[in-house]
């Protein structure tokens, strides 16, 4: 440390402190790109019908406290959350459809259910509507849909496991490729971060709708499409840590004899290791979600299931599966915080 | 390990080391070498001594390559450096840095192995896994030093100053370098643990029988350390001889007409150089 003294330098002219110059906390560059901004904002806003998204959500909340009879979003989204409940969490199958049913041993928890329902039809002969009671029986499983969704999930988190060492196992190579100071040539630097931009530009519902053309629906679409979109997050931000790292240790290890991958190893990885512990567990929640999306184009996994409901109004099982999901994501977010704080600290 | 039996190379009939009008200039002109010549003997404790800019950090990273030449030769024992040998070279020689460079955040064990990343099997260094001979070689190296057990599993960062230089020491020593280069290895220490450090460096490179070439800037400790001093300035060589012959004049030569050029924590040494 320096001795303070020595670090005003004593040729400077002593002002009084009231003849000081404070500068002022912005300038007119800085006014002047706010109030373009702000323009661009106006007009941008009058685009996307921002007065029409406050209007309608204002309505809706008039409605809500009853200050209003209706709005056109209040009765849109109504329509569907009143739907959303009661979750569905039974399943219920028509015994007539389950030719090897043993009904003296049926699956464990399962009841059978018989619900009459009255038909009206038209008697030929009297030319009358004659009413037709009508007997079904339903194996019902008390909590048979849970569990189906349970087993989506599971596979929803598989996919999403997969798609993250898909993203680590691609991004590695990528990321020392695409390291200036690592790369074994400018032309595989520039390559490597192409391709790492065009992943992370390629959104993963799209990737996922090609490659269900290629390996039919099913979670392998899935899970190759989460990890190619997550290879273009991580190849990106191994390589920057990797350029950023401490540059000492590294030299030290160069002057031993170590080759680069040597020193990547010895000198790079242990001062990166926190950094890519947490952009991998962000992919890893991010893949959970977008996991449960990308089925919608049938890539496996609870998306595709929530898409086969939502499709036949079947609003009580959307319900069930939204309410899984965040649990999922919930929990998930718990245990990835603390792996964190362990890695991490 | 592949490495030369000092006995063949020193002793007299050859120089450990031999530089030969190294030049080396930077872009803006700069002549940081400027036909540098001298050998160093082997086993020699031998202190490159100047101020800060006068050149010595260039002519040590030279040795081990880590400075591109502009002109002239360096030869460590029969081998000449090339492009060919350089790996080879590096392998024989060890480096202390003046601010210590170790991994921050790995142990002090994962810091001190690390001397061997180049010679151990590649998997063994990609596992961290290192065999058990060095694993034992660290821990005596590490005793050595004054370290502990206790600090084996100690992030490098949650060291002092001394003890991390401790560790760049081990590391150093780990593989048995015939040529230890030490850049300024106490410059960011202070006086009393400055000593301790080089008193250290000397003697393990004494029992080893090692060629140290350690650069300092406080003349006090070049006198007190040095088997021999070389001094200099603006990148050529000013004095070339023992502590006994470096006198008032020979100090001048290298710091007259400059601003006195000590280590800002250590007033005391100041006041003994420039009395
Ligand atoms: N990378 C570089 N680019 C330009 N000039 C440099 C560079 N490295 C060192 N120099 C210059 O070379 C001269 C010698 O530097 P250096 O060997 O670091 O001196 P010392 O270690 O004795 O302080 C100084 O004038 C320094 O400014
Ligand atoms: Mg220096």
């Amino acid at each position: 440390m320096r001795d303070p003294r020595l670090e005003t330098s004593p040729a400077a002219p002593v002002t009084p402190p009231e003849h000081w110059h404070l500068p002022a906390p912005y300038d007119w560059r800085a006014a002047l790109a706010v109030l373009l901004i702000g323009l661009a904002l106006i007009w941008s806003a009058q685009r996307v019908e921002i007065d029409k998204m406050l209007r309608l959500t204002g309505e809706a909340a008039l409605a809500q406290v009853g200050l209003q009879e209706e709005s056109q979003v209040g009765r849109g989204l109504g329509r569907m959350f009143g739907a959303l409940f009661p979750f569905a969490i039974e399943d219920r199958q028509e015994v007539a459809r389950l030719p090897g049913l043993d009904r003296d041993a049926l699956p464990r928890f399962t009841r059978i259910e018989t619900i009459e329902t009255t038909r009206y039809e038209m008697n030929q002969t009297t030319l009358q509507a004659e009413p037709v009671v009508e007997r079904k029986e339903y194996l019902v499983h008390p909590f048979g849909y849970l569990l189906k969704v349970g087993d989506k999930m599971v596979e929803t988190f598989e996919i999403a496991i997969w798609a993250t060492i898909i993203a680590v196992l691609l991004s590695i190579p990528l990321a020392i490729l695409g390291a200036r100071n690592y790369t074994p040539h400018p032309a595989l630097y520039t390559a490597s971060r192409s391709l790492v931009s065009f992943l992370r530009s390629m959104p993963e519902l799209i990737i996922a709708m090609f490659l269900v053309l290629g390996y039919g629906f099913g979670s392998i679409a899935g899970y190759l499409a989460l990890g190619l979109h997550g290879a273009g997050f991580l190849g990106k931000f191994y390589a920057e840590d990797i350029e950023s790292a401490d540059r000492k240790p590294q030299e030290a290890l160069t002057a031993l004899g170590a080759g680069k991958l040597r020193v990547l190893r010895a000198a790079v990885l242990p001062q990166v290791a926190p950094a890519y512990v947490a952009y991998t567990l962000y992919i890893l929640d991010r893949n959970v979600r977008m996991a449960a999306v990308i089925g919608l184009v049938g890539a496996g996994g609870i998306g595709q299931e929530l898409k086969g409901r939502y499709d036949l109004f079947e609003y009580g099982h959307v319900g069930t599966i939204l309410l899984v999901i965040f649990l999922t994501v919930f929990v998930l977010d718990q245990i990835s915080a603390r792996v964190r704080a362990r890695l991490i600290g | 390990m592949a490495r030369a039996n000092p006995a063949l190379v020193g002793g007299g009939v050859q120089p450990h080391l031999s530089f030969t009008s190294l030049v080396r200039r930077f872009p803006d002109g700069v002549r940081a070498l400027d036909d540098v010549s001298f050998d160093v003997p082997n086993g020699e404790f031998c202190v490159v001594l100047g101020r800060s800019g006068s050149g010595k950090t260039t002519l040590l990273r030279s040795v081990n390559g880590l400075t591109d030449l502009d002109g002239g030769t360096i030869r460590m024992g029969e081998t000449e450096m090339s492009r060919a040998t350089l790996r080879a070279i590096r392998r024989r020689v060890a480096m202390v840095h003046q601010s210590f460079d170790l991994v921050e955040r790995a142990s002090v064990a994962a810091n001190v192995l690390s001397g061997a990343v180049a010679e151990a099997p590649a998997w063994r260094v990609h596992l961290g896994w290192y065999p058990d001979h060095l694993r034992a070689r660290a821990c005596a190296v590490l005793h050595r030093v004054g370290l502990d057990e206790i600090h084996l599993p100690r992030r490098a960062a949650a060291l002092s100053g001394g003890q991390q230089q401790r560790v760049g020491i081990a590391r150093a020593l780990l593989l048995d370098p015939e040529v230890i280069l030490a850049d300024e290895p106490v410059a960011s220490l202070d006086p009393a643990i400055s000593r301790e450090i080089l008193t250290l460096l000397r003697d393990v490179a004494r029992e080893r029988g090692a060629t140290v070439l350690c650069s300092l800037h406080q003349t006090d400790l070049a006198r007190e350390f040095g088997d021999r001093i070389v001094g200099m300035r603006h990148g050529r060589v000013m004095f070339d001889g023992p502590p006994a012959r470096f006198d008032a004049a020979a100090e001048a030569a290298l710091y007259e007409n400059t601003p006195a050029v000590v280590s800002p924590k250590a007033p005391v040494a100041r006041e003994r150089s420039y009395a």
